[in-house]
């Protein structure tokens, strides 16, 4: 959808301070979006279409994967605001909520209170499974991982079972605000040791392969992905930083990985 | 029954249980969650079938992704809006290859203890298996990237 064109003289109407009120509502939208999974451009049109919703000028903006800025022009006025973006992740219901809310804005020139609230509701409000549907997924979607690595079938509830811990152990962990790389290298150490112990148990001749399997819901897939259409996007910063990320996780995963098979006595 | 049919028929079925659970965690509503499994099926048997026919790893994944990121951005967009690429990406995830890069680190790990077994092997395996990692997944990311960028509509 398009946004209207603003009226002819909306960019000499407003005072400074009603900038910055713009610029944070903007801000807040953008952060959200960033925080729960969009590229950078989706966070670029988001400020874009929320600054003209409501007659303001968009000088620039700078979308970073730790802080977002925005400079907003009306008449002679000019403000620059910055917010801190705090955790990456993957929301897909919310994101969504949050793209029709910045579409509404941009058509209906809500004014920058209302909007927050309107955002602090979507967040509080948005649906999301209970843990213990996404545990028994995230088991099972490890367990396929397993199957497509080619695991034995004496493996496959090892998998699951481990596989399900790790994503309560990671749920747990970042619920409690623990550092995120200490969350991975915790879930995937003891994802990997229990699937290991449990594997050995039952037998299974593809050990190393199902602990490995029982870590992939740490993969971060949707960080490789939203890498690469940054920098199709012209913004290869952005992009280099979520490849650096994505390098990073996969570093700690498997130092959890290794820990875990020496415990168990695994390593060749 | 044929035993190729069988197995790109169980790979299917791995990568659209794997898609559809990486939904759940993504937090995909109940409807994208079916078009995640079948995007991860239908990525998986693509794939299968590209290696059966003597392709590499790199360009099996690179027209896998790509044919199911086409399909889903350019067929589904009525049914999906601008969670198509999303559901794109959930069902190319299972084709990350996670166990290479898992086996290039612990290679290294093995390499730099202080008396490794056959050095020279262990470093061309782990590089090896690194390139595998390295040009997979710009293979997947390509093959998602591309066809988002030549399909995709002006709604945001």
């Amino acid at each position: 959808m398009t946004p209207p064109a603003p009226p002819p003289d909306a960019y000499a109407s407003h005072r400074h301070r009603d900038l910055e009120q713009i610029a944070i509502a903007s801000l807040a939208c953008a952060r959200m979006l960033m925080e729960s999974g969009s590229r950078a451009m989706t966070v670029h049109e988001c400020c874009r279409l929320i600054a003209t919703g409501l007659g303001v000028e968009i000088m620039g903006i700078r979308v970073g994967y730790a802080s977002i800025t925005v400079t907003l022009k009306s008449g002679g006025n000019t403000i620059t605001r910055m917010v801190t973006v705090r955790r990456h992740g993957m929301d897909h219901r919310l994101n969504q909520a949050i793209r029709h809310l910045v579409v509404a804005i941009s058509h209906s020139g809500t004014p920058p209170n209302e909007i927050l609230a309107q955002l602090d509701a979507l967040v509080a409000t948005s649906p999301r499974y209970p843990l213990g549907i996404v545990v028994a997924a995230v088991g099972l979607a490890c367990t396929a991982f397993g199957g497509l690595l080619g695991v034995d079938r004496l493996a496959f509830l090892p998998i699951l079972l481990a596989g399900g811990t790790g994503q309560f152990v990671r749920h747990t962990l970042l619920a409690f605000g623990v550092n995120p790389y200490v969350a991975i290298i915790t879930t995937a150490f003891t994802a990997a040791f229990l699937c290991g112990g449990l594997a050995h148990l039952a037998g299974s001749e593809t050990v190393n392969l199902a602990a490995i399997a029982s870590t992939l819901l740490l993969v971060p897939g949707i960080t490789a992905t939203n890498a690469q259409a940054d920098i199709l996007d012209g913004l290869p910063t952005m992009g280099s930083a979520r490849a650096v990320s994505m390098l990073m996780i996969m570093v700690f995963i498997t130092t959890g990985i290794f820990a875990a098979q020496g415990v168990l006595g695994l390593l060749p | 029954m044929n035993p190729t049919l069988v197995h790109i028929a169980q790979q299917a079925a791995f990568g659209g249980i794997a898609a559809a659970g990486f939904g759940v965690l993504f937090n995909f509503g109940r409807t994208a969650l079916l078009w995640c499994a079948a995007s991860g099926a239908m990525a998986l048997a693509a794939r299968t079938t590209i290696l059966n026919a003597g392709w590499n790893l790199e360009s099996a994944s690179l027209v896998a992704s790509a044919a199911v990121t086409a399909c889903t951005v350019g067929l589904l967009r009525r049914q999906l809006g601008t969670s198509a690429p999303a559901v794109a990406v959930a069902g190319c995830i299972p084709m990350i290859p996670g166990a290479f890069f898992a086996k290039a680190l612990l290679e290294m790990f093995d390499l730099t203890r202080a008396h490794p077994v056959n050095p020279e092997a262990l470093l061309v395996a782990s590089t090896i298996s690194s390139l595998h990692v390295v040009l997979t997944v710009f293979a997947i990311g390509a093959g998602v990237a591309l066809p988002v960028q030549l399909l995709r509509g002006r709604e945001f």
